[in-house]
Order: C-alpha cells, then structure tokens, then sequence
C-alpha cells in the first residue's frame, strides 16, 4: 500500500512572530521556516506503517514556495521515498489556501492511487484546520480527524481520536484520510546515513497547471494584529477588597 | 519574549550602524593585514636565526614574540576566512544585516587589536612592538574606517536587537554551509535539546557517566562511524560534518560532544596506521560503537613532550607485556579498547622508540573499574568535562596480545599518533564552538529575562556588547574551523589551519563562558546555573588536544619554516 503524507513549510514555532508594519500578515521574510510540527508526525506515522509491513511506499507532497524541496528533504531524510513539489507561489507570503490544497492533493492522488492519506491536523501558521477534511469531501473518501492512536487491519482503519469528552475511536475503511493530532507519535530524528541517501531520493516539480487547478486565493485577509499586550496589574489593600473586585468587577465569584 | 511597557527599539540612535561598501572595505584591510604579518615574519626571523637556520634555543628565548607571530598569523587567517564567507554569501544573495554586522564587528575588532595588542591570554597583551615591528602595515584608509566605526556601540546593538529576532534559529548568522549540513545541524539541535539539554547539569553536578542511552542513541544516528570509509562499516562523510556534529552535540554538553573524540583518533590511527587485517576487524565495531576506545598517550611526567615517555612495552613470547603509569585517561574504564603508546625500544629515550597498541581490555563498572589483571586506576576528579570520568592508570605487566600492535611494526607510534592531530583539533576546534554557543545562547536568555532597574539586562549596552562580541568571534572561529576541514576533506595539509581553529576557538569560548557568567552576576556563581558548569567545560579547551602555547609554538615553527 501507498501512503500519502502532505507537509507543509510554516514559520518554525520557536520563532517570535512579528506582524508586519502594513498589517497585510505575518512577517516571513528572513524568519526560519520548518516542517509543520502535526506533519512531522505524519510522517512519522506514515514510516512506523511502513516499517510494520503495513505500508510499502511513502509519498511527501509539498505546495507552496521552492524552498518547500528543504521542507521535503526533511521528510526524506526521515523516511519518506520520494516527494513531489508542486510550486504554487515565488512569494513567501503568499498562502495556498485549504481549498486550492485539497484540490491539488485530491489529483495527486489521483494520479497516485494512496491507500492512506495521513496529515497533520492543521498547520501551526494559520490554524485552518481544514485540508484534510476538504479532500476528504471532494474525494469522497471517509475522514478520521485528531487521531492520537491509528490502527490497520483487514483493509481498515481503526483510529482513535482526541475528543472533548474523551477518547473516541472509529473505524473507517480505506483509502481514507487521517488527519493526526499532537499525541499520535514522537517523530525521530534523521539519522546521518539517512540525511546521506535522502539526497538520492526522487524530489519531482510540478505546478499546479500541471494539474488544471487554480490556486488564486478566494479569501482576503482584511486585518492583522498583534495580540494586546498584558496590562499591569494592581495592588489591592485587604482581603475584602479583594473579594469585593472579583465579585463586581471581575465577575468570577 | 517583550515585556510590559519594555522598548523593542534597541536601534543606534545615531542613524545606520553599517558602514558603506563593507566587503569593499574588509576586502582591501586583508592584504594590508597580510603585509603586517610577512613583516612580523620577518623581523623574527631575523631575530632566531643563527647560521642560516632557525635556532631552537634563540627561538625560544624570543618565545612571546613567536607566540604573537602564532596568535598574528591566526587573526589573518581568521580576517582572510570572514572575508571569503562574506563575499560567497554575497555572492548567494545571503549576506543579510546580521551577517554584515558580525563581519564589520570582526574586522573592526581584530585589526584594532593587531595595532594595540592582541590578548593571547588575560595577562599577556601582544603588541606590534613585541614583534618587533610597528604596525604601519595596517595604516591605510580602510583600515583606518574599519578601526574607528567597525566595532562601534551601534553595530553591537544592533547586532543584538537582530539576535533577539533570530530566535529558532541554530547560528547567528548564515554558517555558509549547504542545505544538507545545515539540516544534519537541525537534527543534531534537536537530538541535543531533547535528550542532552535537560540531564546535562545533573550529570555534572551529580558527576555521572554519560548514560549507555543516549550513546547508543548517537551512534544509532551514526554519530561514531561518521568519517570512518563505508567499506570499513562507517558512513564515509566529510569532516566538515563531523564538525557541524560536533558542534551540535557540544553546545548541549561538551562530554557528549567529545564521545566521539576518541572514536575518531582511534579510527584515524588504524585508518593511517594498521593493516589491513587490523582495519577490517577494528573499523566497524568503531563505527557501530560496539566498541568504544579511550586514548592512553599521557603520562604523570610527560605531558606535552610526549616523545620522552616511559611506559615500557616488553615482547614476551607472542604478546606484549606493558609496564608503566599514565594519567589524563578520559573514558577509561567504560570503554573496551585503548589506543596506548609506549616505548618498545628501551636504547631510545625519544619519539623514535615509540609503539602504538591497540590494547583490549574488559569494560568496569563502579566497583571494579579496571577488572583485567595487570591494571588498576584511580579516579581524577575534576571541574568540568565531566561525563567520561578521568583516571590515572597502573600497569604492570598488564599483557597486549602482539596482533595489536598497530601496523605490525615497531617504532611508528609517535608518527601514527601525529596523523591523527589534524583530525583531533579540528573536532576540539568545533566543540569550542558548541560550548562558546551554549554560553552565548544561556546568557542571552538570561539577560532578557533578568530584570534590574525597571528593564531586562540586554537593555543595558554592557551586556549587550558582550554578547554581540560572543556572537562576532563564534563566527570568526567558525568560519576558521570550516577552513581547516574543508583543507582537510581536499586531503592538503593543515596542522597550520587546524592549529589556528583550536587555538582561536579555546579563546574564543573561554571568553564566551567567562562573560556568560559576569551577565549571570552571583547567580552565575551559584552551581544550580548552568553557566556555572559551562565555565568549567569551556576551561578544558585551551589545556587539552594541545595547549594554547603547545599551539602557538608549533604554529610559529611552521611559519618561520
């Protein structure tokens, strides 16, 4: 069985965003950039798969920026065996957006025939939350989302899934799309033989011509801000004065 | 991270901190540097000569000023090293403020100090006139403007303001290296912040081997089989990333960035030195780690002069029966081989009589540290570099088996050992540069979040110039080190450049660990900080793998020739 891992290039979640001074978005310019943290840990799932004989191929997609192919080298060097890029923007800034994503997936896997799409859950820059579950309607394929423990068996796939009341688990059958959430693994690290051969793995181009879809963006960004700063706090005098503010001015007593 | 009511703006106020056609300006300073240096050349020289050659004894009656040829040759190079990564990052449309900063700051800084006075060490200030020379060389205009702006308060604190941006990031500038380097950094940090970074301290406070654990994690990476050939069961890499593994793994503690230390002089002797046979049975348990060595060279009497040494090797039928003290053994009882040099031939009382062996032996525990008959140690206790544990070792009689006797003949020891010194300083060069990372990184942090007079202590310019310094010289040393094992992995002599690298290096994170701690106040006397420990690491640097003068010295004898 083939599997799918989309990765997406994202500001590194060490780095203090800064939004730039005409308000557009977020300042990419010069910042470091890594693999979203939630596709990391796809495509560690997707090599664990591998490694138990359930998966016999793994495919990285990237869409976005040429730098993306450093983004795609990672996922190699981790395990991965080939990667395609498909080169969807010169700017940095520019985001590809869920929808244009997912229909770009959706004829790679077309063309690809995976068994298993596994991604993270959303992306650590924009938080939409949103890939997944849009290729999983244009394909019509089932969707396990936040999947914090994934399974196979009998042509299935058994997912457990990080809910707000608890731990629910679903079984769905496949080809399905499994979106993974922070729990699922700990990714490992690339090991140096790895990073060696990574370099000899196949990294295709594509635009996204090649796949007759457009990828203008549909939304606009109208504003965006820092959070507000933390204000000062205040002293109070006793204990009643105290209970007296959380009562009425607070409202949390 | 910013804090209520704190200014960002840490900008020079007196407009633009970089000076105009930079890598112009640095450019046209590197020959005027060069012309000091043959100068300085010439005048010692001149000074040591005695019958057409140069004379030991008159050498080293003019010993500072040999050493200042050493310590001026080594900021040339360094200058000549800033000068060529700057122009290629250009080249790559890499060459953004904060690279520009560090390089101005580093010209402006080293040329200043090759006409007031280099420090070879806190005490010893080595002033063109000790050199007998002055320093009209370095008196032209761009020199002169590098001089007087190129270190100035502003480029310091806007070095810093960026420094502060850079978060996430592993260097502080672009290193020059290629994406696949760059991504073997990015593993290695992340190896290092997971699994060394949190237990560091503790093993050093506690005064703990390194656990089993984590170096069988490092060579499942590949860490000990890294420059050992792939038909001999390593990874055939390049010692340029042995230095970025190095680097890595030092800045989250120098005792794991020095476990591969001795697997690489061991590795590098039988490269050099064995046989055939010697290469195909002890290479790959090297480079899987199956087999871990420790390097058994110095003894109490004999340290830097290595070729008087006075542990006997006795032929005894088949075997060798060795007979002697040595002292200064790092990682000795966990490991199952040494790589250990004594005098087989008893009628020579130098380096001549020298023989390497690659003596087995069974690996102790707490309680019986050396098991083998023949052998017993003590322990060394110690400041810093902690984690292998240091000893001094007996034997008497302790058997080798004549097989191991590296290369099959007698008398090469001390020659098998020299080729390795290249590989060893380059690697000592990059941990200096891992420990002088983590001082600046700990203190950086320190210095923002500490608050005095109603502001984090990066505000302050004192502290921020210290750290712009730490930031400027780790590039400079950086950019010496890849030098070197560039040099290297083209397979052309570099004693020279690998000398300079550790050299510089040692300074280089000393001064790093030792303004890390001033930035900490009493806090970074206290041992709960962690500044405390990387001061005692990042005082090993300039004793071990040759010692600051050991260095200069033979750096000197090269130039003068």
């Amino acid at each position: 069985m083939k599997v799918l891992v989309p990765v997406k290039r994202v500001i590194d979640y060490n780095v203090k965003v800064r939004v730039k001074a005409d308000g557009s978005g977020v300042d990419l310019a010069n910042v470091k950039m890594s693999m979203n943290p939630f596709d990391e840990i796809a495509v560690e799932e997707a090599i664990r798969l591998k490694e138990a004989g359930h998966a016999t191929e793994i495919v990285a997609v990237s869409i976005g920026v040429k730098q993306a192919a450093e983004t795609l080298r990672t996922a190699l060097a981790m395990g991965a065996d080939r990667a395609i890029l498909i080169l969807a923007s010169d700017d940095v800034h520019t985001d590809i957006e869920p929808l244009a994503v997912a229909k770009l997936l959706h004829a790679v896997i077309d063309a690809e025939a995976p068994g298993l799409v596994i991604c993270g859950k959303q992306a650590i820059d924009n938080d939409m939350n949103a890939t997944g579950q849009m290729l999983a309607a244009l394909l019509g394929w089932p969707q396990a989302t936040f999947a914090s423990k994934l399974e196979l068996a009998d042509g299935k796939a058994v997912v457990t899934r990080e809910v707000d009341g608890g731990l629910q688990t679903i079984r769905v059958p496949m080809p399905a799309i499994v979106t993974v959430d922070l729990r699922l693994n700990e990714p490992r690290y690339a090991s140096l033989p790895n990073i060696m051969k990574a370099k000899k793995k196949p990294l295709e181009e594509k635009t996204p011509a090649d796949y007759g879809v457009d990828v203008s963006p549909r939304l606009s960004v109208v504003r965006t801000v820092e959070p507000e700063g933390r204000k000062a706090g205040i002293k109070v005098g006793s204990v009643d004065e105290l209970i007296a503010k959380l009562k009425d001015e607070a409202g949390v007593l | 991270m910013p804090h209520d009511g704190q200014d960002l703006n840490l900008d020079a106020a007196d407009g633009t901190a970089l000076l105009d056609d930079l890598t112009a300006l640095t450019g046209a300073a590197v020959p005027a540097a060069d012309a000091m240096l043959a100068a300085a050349t010439e005048a010692l020289r001149a000074r040591v000569t005695r019958d057409g050659r140069v004379s030991g004894a008159a050498l080293e009656r003019h010993q500072t000023a040999a050493h200042g040829l050493a310590w001026l040759a080594t900021y040339v190079e360094s200058l000549r090293q800033m000068q060529g990564w700057a122009e290629r990052l250009q080249a790559e449309g890499r060459f953004g403020e904060i690279e520009a900063l560090i390089h101005q700051i580093a010209f402006g800084e080293y040329l200043a100090q090759m006409r007031g006075g280099i420090p070879m060490s806190q005490g010893e200030i080595l002033r063109p006139a000790d050199l007998g020379i002055d320093a009209g060389a370095l008196d032209t205009p761009q020199v002169d403007t590098l001089v007087a702006h190129g270190n100035g308060n502003a480029a310091r604190l806007r070095l810093v303001a960026l420094m502060r941006d850079n978060a996430g990031r592993a260097t502080v500038g672009a290193t020059g290296l290629d994406e696949e380097m760059e991504m073997i950094r990015e593993q290695f940090r992340r190896f290092s912040d997971d699994k060394v970074v949190p237990h560091a301290h503790e093993w050093h406070l506690r005064d703990e081997l390194i656990p089993m654990s984590i170096i069988e994690e490092m060579a499942e990476l590949g860490v000990f089989g890294l420059t050992i050939p792939e038909e001999f069961g390593g990874l055939g890499m390049s010692k340029m990333s042995m230095c970025v593994v190095s680097e890595e793994l030092s800045r989250g503690y120098i005792g794991v960035g020095s476990l591969g230390t001795r697997s690489e002089i061991a590795a590098e002797l039988i490269l050099c030195g064995g046989t055939q046979d010697q290469k195909a049975h002890w290479l790959p348990k090297l480079a899987s780690a199956e087999i871990l060595p420790t390097a058994v060279f110095t003894e109490p009497n004999t340290g830097s002069d290595l070729g008087s040494l006075r542990t006997r090797a006795v032929r005894d039928g088949d075997d060798y029966a060795i007979t002697g003290n040595k002292t200064w053994i790092t990682h000795a009882s966990r490991t199952q081989v040494m790589t250990l040099l004594a005098r087989t031939d008893p009628e020579t009382t130098d380096y001549k009589g020298l023989s390497m062996f690659l003596a087995e032996k069974t690996p102790g525990d707490c309680a019986h540290p050396f098991p083998d008959a023949g052998i017993t140690g003590g322990e060394i206790e110690v400041l810093g570099y902690r984690g292998m544990k240091e000893y001094e070792l007996a034997f008497d009689g302790f058997r080798v088996k004549g097989e191991n006797l590296l290369g099959g003949v007698e008398g090469q020891g001390f020659k098998q050992l020299m080729q390795t010194f290249e590989s060893a300083r380059i690697q000592t060069a990059a941990r200096a540069i891992g420990v002088a990372q983590n001082a600046m990184e700990v203190a950086m942090q320190y210095a923002i979040d500490r608050k005095q007079f109603g502001k984090s202590l990066i505000e302050f310019p004192r502290v921020a110039s210290k750290l712009a310094m730490m930031a400027a010289e780790i590039m400079v040393a950086r950019q010496l080190t890849y030098f070197s094992a560039r040099e290297k992995d083209a397979e052309r002599r570099c004693d020279l450049e690998a000398g300079m690298a550790k050299l510089l290096g040692a300074r280089v994170a000393w001064a790093a660990a030792d303004n890390g701690l001033q930035i900490h106040g009493g806090n970074g006397f206290a041992l709960e900080y962690s500044i405390s420990r990387i001061l005692c690491d990042s005082r090993i640097l300039n004793i071990f793998e040759g010692a600051a003068e050991i260095q200069a010295q033979v750096i000197a004898r090269r130039l003068l020739g």
